[in-house]
């Protein structure tokens, strides 16, 4: 169970930019919901804010019944490991690891024996059907091929919440298609939470629930 | 520079502490160079100011040694032909025992005559005193002062002072006041003027001279003059000009210039590494921009050139800021260097100000510039070879390729294969010394990037045995930067072998002067003129030796008379002792020769040699010396070669009864006494002074109080060394501190992915942590090693070339056992902030940081 109450975002700098004006949301549990929007309208604050990488600055957001604001940094890192699997915009691959270091990382993390971690690794690896990628450096795979290893690492725990930004941005439409079975899988499967950015109109819409920002308020909220 | 505006000021003013220390590195170097050059030209200068103030119109200065010579002397050199003036001196330097004057240099001349030489300004005093000499004469106490000297001490014409000399302190009374400037300016104004007779009496100089100044008559040229005057008196004379007196200090502070010499430079070999650290990651982390620079059109060339201007820039910076520092390091040590001539060599010198050699100054500037290019020329190449697609495409990084490390390990291997056979080839002297010495620092610099790898990937289940995680995050990510990594494993292994290589010699100095100390300074009593032993500017009537021997508490008192005498160029000591005597005594670590050296030397009419003025002259038992006395030049053997620390430029001991005949001087320096069975040495010391104090200037030292002055002198001669160990520390906390810190802001984005993905702060922190500490624990390893390695040839280089010491090859264990635990502080507290700063930064900020 995801709570927004009243979220509010602003950066400071030059000038001020209020990314979040005064966001409320629910999202229960097992929801699959996509996030669309314009650019710049402040879809990935919204989801850095839910994932904890960020803080409001003004408003609450409970998870599982707990207040972000309310509880310590290693807390709040705990709580993000244990339910929260993060997709970037921008991958955020380790460049010195290798694929299957990068994605076994949250395991370690978590104090896996490595044989297991790389176990699980392997296993995720071979579902982005990159199996036989297991040993290279991210530089060299191709844009789509990072931004499965990043999936990959991000279902590794197999989150409860899955937040994700454009997993598919990046990749041509039949690889596209492949991460999103994957995704659905992982909803289906274990019933987590999944909230994804978007700006292909037909994604958005295979989910069952779609939230339209604009200009860091949220104008349309729909549930087929 | 279009470039350098765009591409370069927002990264430097980005990373501003970076560049700060940076700039550091090249800075130490200079700094060092800079300081220790400075300090030795200033004294040398000071001491060439004073010769030159005080010499006034004299054109030539005879001397002999230190010791003196006869008054006839005098009359001779008047009587030549090419002479116009000849005056006699004396120069003694005393306590004023006023608060905070220190010495006062005393010049003694003939009034008569001097004038014609000096001009003595006065400005106060009585008329009388100052036109006519004969009164000042009259009157053996009159002294005239510098009215610097009488203002700063509340003194004027007619007050009294007291100095100590050789019948005790004496009271002598202001005549006459100099106006500043010119021979009142000498000394630093310390300067006091007396009766050459009556300086003969206090000063213990018997009937002789210390020195003639003269000049010649009209017409005669210099070296005409010099050539006659040497001619008529023979070897045991120097005939100089005043302006070439510096000449024989430079062969002292010689040793201080090498030391200097080979410090800075290996400063800088550490400044090199840190400059080239920070340039590679430089490149790796503009690699985007440089793409792009290139995807717009700049050529490969602009951009190596871009670099390789930032690097000079840098340098030129570092060495600026260098030579600002050592400038103000050269003001402290100039006073520190100087005092310890002035004891040592009773070089009368007052350091005024620095002597800036602009010689020394552009060096340094070339030298710091040329280091930071050197250091950043391969960066700038691989930055030049970016390709710009590939660039683009983000984030490549750092790895070496096998072939370069076959490279290293071919080359390393083929380095140590030099130094060993240098090693088994003889090389324990000469060019091969050095070339084994250059071969062991390039190997290990080579190989330095394997070592690390081998040392890590042992370490590796070690960290991961305290914490399983960090420990393994923190080993791999040294690891997968092997360059970084490696360069500042080599920057501060580097300065940790040069702390162990320093404080090895420093030990094993210790441990062989305590030994001789041990062996041959076992006297019960020395009575000295001072409590410098050292010192030897009073001395002793012989006869007192005789009168102290009478005394019933003593059993034995040995005559010691020592001064310097010009050996090749070299002020070396030379030590008059009465020798069958001394061989009863002490059982002396003879080197070559008989084991009764002394005796053999007092039969066959020879002398011993100290081994290190046989090392550093390169003389063997059996070779004849030459040595310059006032009766011409004697033709001596060698007839034993014995461990001696009397002296650092060297030693040459030789029976009383050979000094006594060609010397002509019967004066002493030092007793050695030996007391009866049974009396306690504090006995026999009050009965001396009961018996003498009062009527002699003298100092009884016991033989616990001689052992802890030599242990003072010999800590005051490390002082120096110390200091470049604190440099070399300073530069390994440096080496540590920059990449550590450059490291981990470097990784802000990965520590934030850490996060990101479930990492705890605290387990970042710990990674860092560990991180560092691993550093720090190969850097630690590697530089305890290599340190043992440069501490056999810096103590080759010692014995050879610098002073001639054979010291015994000792691990300094207890300067690694502080050293170790000192830099793994190091490391950790230098990763603190930044690590810190990065654990704590904003995630989404982190994350996006490029
Ligand atoms: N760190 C920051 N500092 C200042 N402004 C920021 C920062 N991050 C985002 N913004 C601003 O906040 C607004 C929302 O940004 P956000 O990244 O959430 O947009 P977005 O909807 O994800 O856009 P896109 O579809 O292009 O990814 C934008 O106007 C952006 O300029
Ligand atoms: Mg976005």
């Amino acid at each position: 169970m995801i709570e927004l109450h009243d979220v509010s975002k602003t950066f400071e700098g030059k000038r001020q930019v209020l990314a979040l004006d005064h966001v409320s949301l629910q999202i229960a549990k097992g929801e699959m919901v996509s996030l669309v929007g314009p650019s710049g309208s402040g879809k990935s604050t919204l989801l850095n804010l839910i994932g904890g990488l960020d803080h409001p600055s003004s408003g609450e957001i409970v998870i599982d019944g707990e207040r972000l604001s309310a509880v310590s940094d290693d807390e709040l890192t705990r709580v993000r490991r244990d339910k929260i699997g993060f997709i970037f915009q921008f991958f955020n691959l380790l460049p010195t690891l290798s694929c299957l270091e990068n994605v076994s990382l949250p395991l370690h993390l978590r104090g896996w024996k490595k044989q297991k971690a790389h176990e699980r690794a392997r296993e995720l690896l071979d579902l982005v059907k990159l199996g036989k990628r297991v040993e290279h450096l991210p530089e060299e795979l191709s844009g789509g091929e990072r931004q499965r290893v990043a999936i990959a690492r991000a279902l590794s725990i197999y989150p409860p919440i899955l937040l994700a930004d454009e997993p598919t941005g990046n990749l041509d439409s039949h690889t596209g298609e492949d991460i999103l079975k994957l995704i659905r899988d992982l909803h289906e499967r274990l019933n987590a939470t999944i909230l994804m950015v978007t700006h292909d109109n037909g994604v958005a819409e295979s989910c069952q629930r779609t939230i339209r920002l604009r200009d860091g308020v949220i104008v349309e909220d729909i549930r087929r | 520079m279009m470039l350098l505006r765009l591409l370069t000021l927002p990264y430097v003013r980005k990373h501003l502490l970076r560049t700060g220390l940076t700039i550091a590195g090249v800075a130490l170097g200079v700094l060092v160079f800079v300081g220790m050059r400075t300090a030795n030209d200033s004294v040398l200068y000071g001491f060439q100011q004073t010769v030159d103030r005080i010499a006034g119109k004299a054109q030539l200065q005879i001397t002999s040694g230190e010791g003196g010579f006869p008054e006839e002397v005098l009359e001779r050199v008047q009587a030549m032909e090419e002479i116009n003036i000849a005056v006699p001196v004396i120069e003694a330097q005393v306590k004023t025992g006023l608060q905070g004057q220190g010495n006062i240099l005393i010049l003694a001349v003939d009034m008569t005559g001097d004038r014609s030489l000096r001009s003595y300004d006065i400005e106060e005093g009585e008329d009388a005193v100052v036109d006519d000499p004969l009164v000042f004469l009259a009157q053996p106490d009159s002294i005239i002062l510098t009215r610097e000297f009488a203002q700063q001490n509340n003194l004027s014409v007619g007050s009294k002072v007291s100095f100590d000399t050789m019948v005790g302190p004496k009271s002598f009374t202001v005549r006459g006041i100099m106006k500043p400037g010119g021979l009142a300016s000498a000394f630093g104004g310390n300067l006091a003027v007396m009766d050459i007779y009556a300086a003969q009496h206090v000063f213990g100089r018997g009937r002789s001279f210390d020195r003639i100044d003269l000049t010649l008559k009209e017409g005669i040229a210099l070296d005409q003059g010099r050539q006659a005057i040497e001619k008529l008196l023979g070897a045991g004379y120097q005939v100089e000009a005043p302006s070439q007196r510096g000449k024989q200090f430079e062969t002292i502070s010689k040793l201080f210039a090498v030391a200097a010499s080979l410090n800075s430079l290996f400063a800088l070999l550490i400044g090199l590494f840190i400059i080239y650290n920070t340039f590679s990651i430089a490149v790796a982390q503009r690699r985007s921009e440089i793409g792009i620079a290139r995807a717009l059109g700049a050529t490969r060339a602009q951009i190596r050139n871009l670099f390789l201007l930032e690097s000079a820039l840098l340098g030129l910076t570092g060495s600026l800021t260098g030579i600002a520092g050592g400038l103000i390091m050269a003001k402290g040590m100039a006073s520190y260097i100087g005092q310890f001539l002035g004891d040592l060599y009773g070089v009368a010198q007052h350091t005024e100000g620095l002597a800036l050699n602009p010689q020394t100054l552009l060096l340094a500037v070339g030298v710091g510039v040329l280091t930071s290019m050197v250091a950043a020329w391969i960066p700038a190449r691989d930055a030049a070879r970016i390709d710009p697609v590939k660039a683009l495409h983000k984030g490549s990084y750092e790895s070496i390729t096998a072939s370069e490390n076959r490279w290293r390990l071919v080359t390393a291997t083929a380095f140590v294969g030099i130094a060993a056979f240098c090693l088994v080839t003889g090389g324990t002297s000469g060019p091969k010394l050095y070339v084994g010495y250059f071969s062991v620092v390039a190997a290990s610099v080579l190989a330095t990037p394997i070592l690390v790898r081998a040392l890590i990937l042992g370490l590796r289940p070690l960290l991961r045995l305290v914490l399983p995680v960090e420990g393994a995050l923190a080993a791999d990510s040294l690891m997968q930067s092997p360059r970084r990594t490696s360069a500042t494993v080599a920057a501060v292994m580097l300065s940790l072998s040069l702390v162990v290589g320093l404080g090895g010699i420093a030990d094993a100095s210790y441990a062989s002067i305590l030994d001789w100390v041990e062996s041959v300074v076992n006297p019960d009593l020395f009575v000295g003129t001072n409590e410098q032993i050292s010192e030897r500017s009073f001395r002793f009537p012989a006869s007192l030796g005789d009168e102290i021997r009478k005394l019933d508490l003593v059993d034995e008192v040995q005559t010691v008379r020592s001064t310097r005498v010009n050996y090749r160029g070299t002020p070396v000591m030379l030590v008059a002792i009465p020798m069958l005597q001394v061989q009863g005594r002490i059982k002396p670590k003879v080197v070559a020769g008989p084991a009764n050296v002394f005796e053999a030397a007092a039969k066959e009419g020879g002398v011993v040699l100290g081994d290190n003025l046989a090392l550093l002259q390169n003389l063997n038992v059996g070779d004849m010396m030459e040595i310059s006395s006032p009766s011409g030049v004697l033709r001596l053997p060698i007839t034993g070669i014995a461990i001696d620390y009397t002296d650092q430029l060297g030693a040459i001991l030789i029976d009383r009864s050979l000094y006594l005949k060609h010397w002509k001087d019967e004066t002493a320096n030092l007793f050695r006494v030996y007391l009866k069975k049974g009396v306690t040495p504090e006995a026999g010391k009050q009965q001396i002074l009961m018996r003498f104090g009062s009527q002699n200037r003298l100092f009884v030292m016991t033989n616990r109080q001689l052992r802890d002055y030599i242990v003072k002198v010999t800590d005051q001669w490390f002082g120096l060394t110390y200091m470049q160990i604190f440099v070399a520390v300073l530069v390994a906390t440096l080496g540590i501190v920059n990449s550590l810190t450059v490291s981990i802001t470097d990784r802000r984005r990965e520590l934030g992915v850490l996060q990101a993905v479930g990492g705890l702060r605290r387990q970042v922190r710990q990674a860092i942590w560990m991180e560092a500490a691993g550093i720090g624990l190969v850097s630690v390893i590697l530089g305890l090693a290599l340190g043992g390695l440069i501490l056999y040839y810096y103590l080759g280089i010692i014995r050879e070339d610098m002073a001639g010491i054979r010291l015994e090859y000792v691990y300094p264990v207890k300067i690694a056992l502080l050293l170790a635990p000192t830099m793994l502080a190091v490391s950790w507290l230098s990763a603190l902030g930044p690590g810190e700063s990065a654990v704590r930064a904003s995630l989404v900020e982190a994350l996006e940081y490029e």
